[in-house]
């Protein structure tokens, strides 16, 4: 059922670590405070913490579903329902992906717009980006890992620049601590569903890994990287703005970096949004790749004109989003699409299996 | 590698898609001073540094009417010859008309700006706020001048930490109002901090003599740096006591929920002084006499911005954070009202100088 991955193209266990963190950080992480203070308040950051713990319970089923059927999603589906349903209920990730890639790119393209140059075309600009990731992807597999290596490691000294803001940070902000209700915490930890996505794709390149059983650690390990990340930037913004502000801003993590001073350099964000591209490339990367490679499986269509394919798909559904409404519809959506797929699909995909398990040993 | 030629292809296209901004043909805003001129019309100054190759500044400054602030923006950008940005903005003036309207309008396009820094400096003026930017402070430039102005008095004297961040995040508090220095034009080339606009909402409500800065600064500054103060122990013996640094904590009383408690810790050391002889008992008397004026000096304050109903100092907040569930709409104008102070003040002299 499951084709064989030759050994050569498989990646070792530790990889994955740099797959699912730098999946997850990407555009939502610019200025998901906002929706979650919305609810949670000075509390936003309990919120964050419970959504990354939960996480943990999906990682882990997910884990358990590749194990018992050997494989990615597709052969998880034939498992359950069989062949021709299970391809079509596959085919539907296919746009899953897309989608994620798409909000990704548009929401990227904004934040340039807005923030540093007004004239650049959405066209043009994902035209460029679309080459570039095709480029990224003809390389195969392992070079799509090693981007997502790279869109970790090397931005990853943007973190520092937040040293500006502790200065003007006034942790007395997230007093009185618990007054806010569970429910509006919990509210609020659903609102963190665009900026955790990302992690699910274990579920599609569980294949490739070599010794499976030994990345675990590692995808449990990028998952509390993140959580810890998401936490710590939640409780600066909090210390940092007021409640009011935070509310008003839009990207409120861009916003910390007005404070930034350089002797070189008056404006930080022209630095830290030109090294966004970096973390944006393997968000993009790896969900076309997931979808081309899904085409692949489902269709037996060749990879390479897979990609082509959504490429050519990209470039022109994103020339019809181009408001900030349209976009904020767009992330939203992916946002409800992303928890339904983690927080509702995948356990009850892990009951199924359950259930097919036992029928089948019967 | 057939893809090579074609990427380098790509790239150089790339770089025709946005429109180029060189240094030398724009002319970037450093200041800006705005002033009431009639009921919704105001009057705005906008000042551009140009750099001469020989090292000399010379300030231009383009002044025009509007009734919005976007209109001002586009009647000036008639009047420059390069394209007007707004990204190396330093300070932002407005006139004490103006600052009694409400200037949360101006403040509002600032924030919306993304080129914008947070850290530029926000102040009102003592009578016309584009007569500041007209006038001639030396070499540096106006904008520089008055920036560094503000920046060093926050670092070293009694101005109390402000900038356009902190002018927001104290406004979109609730229970805190923002307060902004306050610059006075003596003559075509000197200008000086004459005092503390302190605002309700986004409407000047008083203005704090310099003298009292010093005291202002203790309640209001988290880390407040160094600020002099001069103290009298009679018989013509004076001394300048300079506070190295300093902490002050709020809490409310346990017992009673309506009485505030204000702790102020200063370290400081001596840096002038009048008489024969700096016993350490003099010293002693010198920290005691500059407690007793900081309890007083501060209960003043506080008394005074109670009666005014602003709230500088965030007492408000403090309810917020401290009481559980504190219904803030409904009760803090009342408990205002109500609220009692209580302030401690701790002075201690580590050093007395290089001599004896």
């Amino acid at each position: 059922m499951q084709e064989q991955i030759p050994e050569e193209f498989k990646i070792s266990p530790s990889l994955v670590f740099y797959m699912v963190a730098s999946m997850q950080i990407g555009i939502g992480i610019l200025g998901y405070q906002r929706s979650v203070t919305k609810y949670a308040y000075q509390d936003a950051w309990i919120s964050v913490l419970l959504a990354g713990a939960l996480l943990h319970i999906i990682v882990w089923m997910i884990y358990k579903i590749a194990e018992e059927v050997n494989g990615d999603i597709v052969t998880a589906h034939e498992y359950v329902v069989g062949k021709l349903v299970g391809k079509t209920i596959s085919s539907l990730f296919i746009v899953y992906f897309f989608i994620y890639a798409l909000t990704v790119l548009r929401s990227y393209i904004e934040v340039i717009q807005v923030w540093m140059f007004p004239e650049v075309s959405t066209f043009w600009f994902t035209f460029a980006f679309m080459v570039l990731c095709i480029y990224i992807i003809y390389g195969g597999f392992r070079v799509v890992v090693g981007i997502a290596f790279f869109g970790l490691v090397i931005p990853s000294y943007l973190f520092l620049t937040f040293g500006y803001n502790i200065k003007y940070a006034d942790f007395s902000h997230l007093l009185p601590i618990f007054d806010t209700s569970i429910k509006n915490i919990i509210l609020g930890s659903y609102q963190m569903s665009l900026t955790f996505i990302g992690f699910e794709i274990i579920l599609f390149f569980y294949p490739f890994i070599k010794e499976p059983q030994k990345s675990k650690k590692w995808a449990h390990f990028a998952l509390l990287t993140s959580t810890l990340l998401y936490t710590g930037l939640m409780i600066l913004a909090i210390a940092y703005f007021s409640e009011l502000k935070i509310e008003k801003s839009i990207w409120v993590t861009l916003t910390m970096w007005k404070i930034v001073q350089l002797p070189f350099v008056e404006r930080f964000e022209y630095i830290g949004i030109a090294s966004w591209n970096l973390v944006i490339l393997p968000n993009v990367c790896v969900s076309i790749w997931v979808a081309s490679r899904l085409i692949k499986r489902i269709f037996h269509l060749k990879h390479r004109n897979g990609v082509i394919i959504i490429a050519l798909f990209m470039l022109i559904i994103i020339s019809f989003i181009d408001t900030r409404e349209k976009i904020n519809v767009l992330n939203n959506f992916t946002g409800k699409m992303g928890f339904g797929f983690t927080f509702i699909y995948i356990p009850l995909l892990y009951i199924c299996i359950m259930i097919a398990k036992k029928v089948k040993e019967k | 590698m057939k893809k090579i030629p074609f990427m380098v292809l790509f790239l150089l296209i790339m770089t025709g898609c946005v429109q180029e901004k060189i240094i030398d043909e724009i002319d970037i805003e450093t200041a800006a001073a705005f002033d009431q001129l009639k009921k919704d019309e105001f009057i705005g100054t906008i000042l551009v540094q140009d750099y001469l190759p020989d090292k000399t500044i010379i300030n231009k400054v383009f002044t025009t009417e509007g009734s919005l602030r976007r209109d001002l923006l586009l009647n000036i950008q008639k009047q420059t010859s390069g394209d007007l940005v707004t990204g190396g903005l330093l300070i932002t003036i407005f006139g004490d008309k103006l600052a009694d309207k409400g200037i949360v309008d101006f403040v509002d396009t600032y924030q919306r700006d993304a080129s914008i820094g947070s850290r530029n400096f926000l102040a009102t003026s003592h009578g016309s706020a584009l007569e500041i930017l007209k006038g001639d402070y030396g070499p540096q430039g106006v904008s520089n001048y008055l920036y560094t102005l503000i920046e060093h008095n926050i670092n070293q004297k009694d101005v109390p930490v402000t900038n356009l961040h902190i002018f927001l995040r104290d406004f979109y508090i609730k229970g805190k109002d923002p307060y902004l220095p306050e610059l006075r034009r003596l003559n075509k080339t000197q200008v000086e901090i004459s005092g503390l606009s302190l605002f309700r909402g986004d409407r000047e409500a008083y203005v704090l003599p310099k003298e009292k800065m010093f005291f202002f600064k203790l309640l209001a500054d988290r880390h407040s740096g160094e600020g002099s103060f001069d103290v009298n122990i009679g018989k013509g013996r004076k001394s300048a006591v300079r506070s190295i640094r300093s902490k002050h904590k709020y809490r409310l009383s346990k017992e009673d929920r309506s009485q505030v408690n204000i702790q102020i810790k200063i370290r400081g050391e001596i840096r002038e002084y009048t008489g024969i002889k700096l016993t350490q008992a003099i010293v002693d008397q010198i920290a005691k006499k500059l407690e007793k004026e900081i309890e007083v000096e501060c209960m003043k304050l506080v008394k005074h911005f109670q009666k005014l109903d602003i709230d500088p100092i965030g007492f408000g907040y403090l309810h917020r954070k401290s009481i559980r569930g504190y219904d803030f709409e409904k009760n803090w104008k009342k408990d205002y009202q109500n609220l009692t102070f209580k302030i401690n003040a701790d002075v201690k002299i580590l050093e007395t100088g290089v001599i004896e």
